[in-house]
């Protein structure tokens, strides 16, 4: 046997083989890409960027739908031609034809053609970005603060709004409905990037630097985000939601988050919690209006203890329906949906319902007190904290005993 | 069969798998390493398989005989092994060296590479040569300029660094004019001989080597090393003791692009635009731990400091005692704007409040809230 029938002999057998393979797994790759297709058609999806709830993500969507549909017909086109290339020209053995190089007219028409497309979508891409970018209509003002990895709010005085003092929270962006907002973004350790799909495109928060990113909602509801700057062992546990809430019921939850600390009663399992908390946490986290025993106030020191310098806000912790960056919900997973799966008309009401005892999520809180970096990944590691100088990157294990747990579960159930 | 692209492309793919497989049991958090190597094994399977169908896009069915002794005399084997060298004693003696080590090292083994290649790809020398400066050349060329430029550049600084500051725009200029002068010799004299240019480029940038060398030896001029000395940080709020800081410095770029509020002074009246307020405000917000960038813009007749009054903060001696916090622009001329530059890690306490002033303009306060 000579060298050329050895060649067509192997040919032969890998072409068979390779025939045999493709019909045997012809229906399983057809399942499979059948799947992955009707993947994009999922409805509970609430980081969906195919369905904006507000101008400024409808004004994304109305130039990505159709970008998205000629760059798919074009995409469909060339992998068509080069699977059809591929089968048509591939190697058996034949004589290689004639190679020719150089056809001015076709090369000219096919660079003028994709040229002219892109110059099209560039015209519509710029009005987008530049009616993105406007800040002249501004109605409301909301800093957001990142860092690993959670997100901050604060509510500068805005009278127009009932806020005459500031309001801090995290975790949860609440904003009135029909409502220009504008976000100031800012970042206190690393590079983030705030994204609510449903409301807007992302926008960087780098530190020493404040950027804007304008959200408006339609109607009344919940979206969810994510940050989507990878920053460091937790980025992917780094959310957060915004609650799009009618003016009147903004105008509630403002008044609520303005109302005075209202100490635990006299000698109740609370009061107990407030201890402990005044001996642990208060050490990062602040509560607005609570007092030590020599009636001075409790100022936190996240700067002395945290990379970051920030620890969150609990002051009305349970008027929030996350916590540890929105990783983990305060409310179990009946009273969650119930709020989630509301008419939008009534997601007001049940989301300034607040977390009531019956409905607050204890097994992932006693567990997120009993040992935070078990739950999220943080460098809260004691003996590897060079790096930062002996400052925690995350919440740190306490060795709190199951007692101060009870009793701080109840005192922050009173953080209304 | 099987062509050249493809056994390397499939030998990658291979080793990938044993890469992916071996970090399973080595690495502790395998996600990161894992996601790449997957995708390394993908994007290497998919071009092995191109490779082995398009035949490594060959398309001619006999190859030029190949050169058996027209190797030349080769400089990179001793680059190689200076580069080495460095590389070596860079792990000892600063990461400068050693990274110094690994460009001479990989620019050496391109270098090296490609002579290699070139000198077998014909029979015939110039043909060898040509492939190879056709590789190489659109790469040396532009990286040799860059670095006879950063030499020229780098020297022609210490020379303006060490001249007096009139002397030195007085030299700017008369650099700038020789340039022109002789970039315009050279456009209307274009037959001009070539090593006549060279020689002008030549001496041109010798020269300016030379006195940048002597200049470097020589040291900064007076002024800079004083004002080296002095804190660029402001923290004189009473009589100015910077002299030869440069007031105007810190306007630049990177400031105004990371500002948070501009703080004006107009007509003795102060107030503050805040990035994203349409208004201007009489309070700002400052996170808490947060460096916060202000520019002060004075619009009045005279020269005045903006200062912010952070509270009391504890003084190393005596114990217990504390002093006013005070964090100021240095004076600030009709029209100019000085930077200033907050980082305030708790609220103010209790009945007090953090406040932004000018001295001399009574009245007139921005408070600074620290939620």
């Amino acid at each position: 046997m000579n060298h050329s029938q050895r060649h067509s002999n192997l040919k032969t057998r890998v072409a068979s083989v390779l025939l045999v393979t493709s019909k045997k797994y012809q229906k399983i790759f057809g399942v499979a890409m059948a799947t992955m297709f009707a993947a994009g058609c999922a409805q509970n999806a609430p980081q969906d960027t195919w369905q904006p709830k507000g101008p400024n993500a409808k004004i994304i969507d109305d130039l990505q739908q159709p970008v998205f549909a000629v760059a798919g017909i074009i995409g469909l086109i060339v992998a068509v031609a080069i699977i059809y290339v591929v089968f048509k020209y591939k190697d058996r053995g034949q004589a290689i034809p004639e190679q020719t190089h150089g056809k001015p007219a076709l090369e000219i028409t096919l660079t003028i053609i994709p040229a002219l497309i892109l110059a099209v979508v560039a015209v519509f891409t710029f009005g987008a970005i530049f009616k993105l970018a406007k800040t002249d209509d501004t109605e409301m003002i909301i800093n957001v603060t990142g860092q690993q990895w959670w997100w901050e709010y604060d509510y500068p005085a805005q009278n127009e709004f009932g806020i005459n003092q500031p309001i801090i929270s995290s975790g949860q962006l609440v904003m009135p409905v029909g409502t220009k907002v504008l976000l100031r973004e800012t970042s206190r350790d690393v590079i983030h990037s705030y994204w609510i799909p449903a409301l807007n495109g992302k926008r960087d928060a780098v530190p020493g630097r404040v950027q804007t990113l304008r959200l408006e909602a339609d109607a009344p509801g919940l979206f969810a985000g994510q940050c989507t700057e990878f920053c460091g062992l937790s980025h992917a546990n780094m959310r957060m939601e915004a609650i799009a809430l009618s003016k009147a019921d903004f105008a509630k939850w403002v008044a609520n988050q303005q109302a005075a600390y209202v100490a635990p009663a006299k000698d109740s399992l609370a009061q107990q919690g407030e201890a402990v908390f005044l001996n642990q946490c208060v050490r990062c986290h602040q509560v607005n209006g609570l007092l030590r025993a020599d009636g001075t106030p409790a100022i936190a020191a996240p700067d002395e203890n945290v990379w970051s310098g920030a620890a969150p806000n609990l002051t009305h912790l349970m008027s929030r329906n996350t916590f540890a960056g929105a990783t983990f919900d305060l409310l179990s997973k009946q009273c969650r949906d119930e709020v989630w799966n509301a008419p939008s008309d009534e997601i007001g009401a049940k989301y300034l319902a607040g977390v009531t005892e019956d409905c607050l999520n204890q097994k992932d809180l006693r567990a997120w007190l009993r040992n935070a970096p078990a739950m999220k990944p943080m460098y809260a590691n004691p003996t590897q904290l060079t790096a930062t100088g002996g400052k925690y990157r995350g919440m740190p294990y306490l060795a709190l005993s199951e007692d101060d747990i009870s009793k701080l579960v109840a005192y922050l159930l009173t953080l209304k | 069969m099987f062509s050249t692209g493809f056994k390397y492309f499939i030998g990658v793919t291979v080793l990938s798998v044993v890469a992916l497989i071996m970090s399973l049991f080595v690495l502790d958090q395998v996600a990161l390493a894992g996601v790449a190597i997957s995708m390394l094994i993908v994007v290497t399977a998919l071009l092995a398989g191109i490779a082995v169908v398009t035949r490594d896009g060959q398309t001619k069915t006999s190859t030029p005989e190949l050169s058996k002794d027209l190797t030349t005399k080769s400089i990179w084997p001793l680059v190689t092994s200076i580069g080495v060298v460095l590389l070596a004693l860079g792990l000892v003696i600063s990461s400068l060296v050693f990274f110094s080590g690994v460009i001479v090292l990989l620019a050496a083994l391109a270098e090296w590479m490609v002579k290699s290649w070139s000198e077998r790809s014909s029979r015939d020398a110039s043909y060898n040569s040509s492939a190879r400066k056709r590789l190489l050349n659109p790469i040396e060329f532009p990286v040799l300029a860059a670095l006879g430029l950063g030499v020229v550049i780098y020297s022609f600084s210490r020379i303006m660094l060490t001249v007096n500051k009139s002397i030195g725009a007085s030299l700017f200029i008369v650099f700038g004019l020789v340039v022109l002068i002789t970039g315009i010799l050279f456009a209307v004299k274009p037959n001009m001989k070539r090593s006549l240019v060279v020689a002008i480029c030549v001496l041109g940038a010798v020269g300016i080597f030379v006195a940048g060398i002597i200049s470097a030896s020589t040291g900064l001029r007076e002024d800079l090393v004083i004002a080296k000395s002095e804190s660029h940080e402001h923290p004189e709020c009473g009589a100015e003791r910077s002299e030869h800081f440069d007031k105007l410095a810190e306007g630049n770029l990177s400031l105004r692009s990371s500002v948070d509020a501009t703080i004006e002074l107009v007509d003795g009246k102060l107030t503050a635009r805040i990035v994203g307020f349409n208004k201007p405000q009489n309070s700002v917000t400052i996170r808490r731990s947060t460096a916060t960038n202000f520019i002060f813009h004075n619009l009045d007749a005279k020269e005045y400091r903006l200062v912010a009054d952070l509270g009391n903060r504890a003084v190393a001696e005596p114990e217990g005692k504390t002093e006013k916090n005070l964090v100021c622009t240095q004076l600030t001329a009709q029209g100019a704007e000085q930077a200033l530059v907050l980082k305030i890690d708790k609220p103010a306490t209790v009945g007090t409040s953090y406040i932004l002033s000018v001295p001399g303009i009574e009245g007139q306060s921005i408070e600074l809230v620290v939620p």
